[in-house]
């Protein structure tokens, strides 16, 4: 199926539309078909609606869920909590069937139906196992020779990896072949796999130890690479990644890592306009774009 | 010391809901907040402690526990888990029936989302949108006021909204 249903989510047409934009450029021109999954919502996420009513977080999934469905499409999603949440609300529905009753009977009467005949996938993995490391360097008119990145896997696409893992949990490896079918070199370091800090309540509830939690990445990552950028696969690991570093040069010294999404860096490297694909951020990207580019 | 004479023995069956039964072959391994960003909070979740709590039938300690919101989701601690006890989804279900027993705990996301569809106000920023090549409004339930009317009804029909209705309002959007 070279067909995918782009499911939105909230942040990113909200707040980073350029990775929107990014990705309807790029992906497009990989040979696959995006399709607008119309009317969809809130996954909804894992503070909200899971937190509150199983049912009508269920509901609302189902919501999601149907609507891929009733185009014939698997939903491409990009933020690691969307396809999470999506994912195991679908696992939930498909296996538990007295709950697939009642989300069916909320649904029928909005007119529509769940029965789990498509999946939710996460862009990495459909690059990754679908389109393949060979025809995206092929597809590249520039490339990231000479640029070392750091890779920052999102959590909600390793675990539980009997609902939802395509990749190794353990020693995850997709992203960083995809990166590297760029051009650029990848470094590893000791806490590669630690989460972002960023999702969830940790960050909201408990800021300055979510911080801190989030400057031990940090930390290793400088003492241990010779980072240029970072490259992550979530709206939330963009976001977070980008804040810490801002909120760290207040208490110490400047931290100006770069952070694209991957689908960003790709249409870079695919000759689109940065100011449609990468224009948003709070620590500045220009000399990575102009780097990439080769214009000033 | 905890007193145990006060403890609700059935806790565990309330907040698990239909899927009680798990959360019993936990033993206190620790393996869950091993791998827990949260758990390096200066007041920190464990999870392993909230199940202790809920097999033991604390109910008021774990009614004033604010931990379980500080998670972060990853769902590391159900990767790991010896016991397939899953304990994000303990968090999750204690979340929940703290939310049944004290309103306030409601999260106002929720009530966002019966609004206008989602958590962030994607209808706000038509200008930017359109400067990168976007149509204004992303083709979601924000273009689709009708949809959006259906997507209420549907929640008006789950017990969270019935029995929080004055908090869930159509039409405060904008």
């Amino acid at each position: 199926m070279n067909k995918y249903g782009l499911f939105l989510g909230c942040n990113m047409p909200a707040i980073r539309p350029d990775v929107e934009r990014a990705m309807r450029l790029a992906i497009p021109a990989l040979g696959i078909e995006l399709v607008d999954l119309e009317g969809s919502a809130c996954c909804p996420a894992f503070g909200t609606f899971p937190s509150a009513d199983e049912i009508a977080s269920l509901a609302v999934s189902g919501w999601n869920l149907s609507i891929a469905e009733k185009e014939g499409v698997n939903s491409l999603v990009q933020c690691g909590s969307c396809y999470s949440v999506l994912r195991m609300a679908r696992e939930k529905l498909v296996k538990d069937e007295e709950k697939r009753e009642r989300v069916n009977e909320l649904l029928k009467k909005v007119d529509k139906h769940f029965e789990g005949k498509t999946c939710p996938r996460h862009v990495i993995d459909i690059l990754f196992n679908d389109v393949g490391t060979e025809k995206i360097s092929q597809s590249i008119k520039k490339d990231l020779q000479g640029l070392n990145v750091v890779v920052q896997y999102p959590c909600h696409t390793r675990f539980p990896s009997d609902v939802l893992g395509f990749d190794s949990p353990g020693r995850p490896r997709m992203l960083q072949k995809l990166v590297e079918a760029l051009g650029a070199t990848v470094q590893g370091y000791s806490r590669e796999l630690q989460c972002c800090g960023g999702a969830g309540g940790f960050a909201r509830q408990a800021y300055q130890d979510a911080l801190k939690f989030s400057k031990k990445k940090f930390d290793a990552m400088v003492r241990e690479t010779q980072v240029d950028f970072i490259v992550v696969n979530c709206i939330t690991c963009l976001m977070h990644m980008e804040k810490v570093q801002k909120e760290f040069s207040k208490e110490d010294r400047e931290f100006s890592i770069p952070v694209f999404d991957y689908a960003q860096i790709l249409a870079l490297c695919m000759g689109f306009d940065p100011k449609e694909v990468a224009s948003i951020s709070i620590i500045p990207r220009d000399k990575v774009i102009e780097r990439v580019t080769g214009a000033p | 010391m905890i007193d145990l004479t006060k403890a609700n023995h059935h806790l565990w069956k309330e907040i698990m809901e239909e899927d009680a039964g798990d959360i019993r072959h936990c033993f206190n391994c620790g393996t869950c907040v091993s791998g827990c960003p949260a758990a390096e909070a200066e007041s920190p979740l464990h999870i392993r402690r909230l199940v202790r709590m809920v097999l033991l039938g604390l109910e008021e300690k774990l009614l004033e526990d604010g931990t379980p919101w500080m998670c972060v989701t990853c769902t590391a601690c159900e990767e790991m888990c010896p016991m397939g006890v899953k304990p994000f989804e303990v968090g999750l279900a204690i979340r929940r029936w703290q939310t049944r027993k004290d309103e306030t705990y409601l999260p106002l996301a929720t009530t966002e989302i019966f609004e206008t569809g989602h958590t962030q106000p994607v209808e706000k920023i038509g200008e930017l949108r359109k400067s990168l090549g976007l149509p204004e409004i992303p083709p979601t339930i924000a273009k689709f006021s009708e949809l959006l009317k259906v997507f209420q009804a549907m929640l008006k029909e789950t017990e969270i909204v019935k029995n929080n209705d004055y908090m869930f309002k159509e039409g405060n959007k904008k």
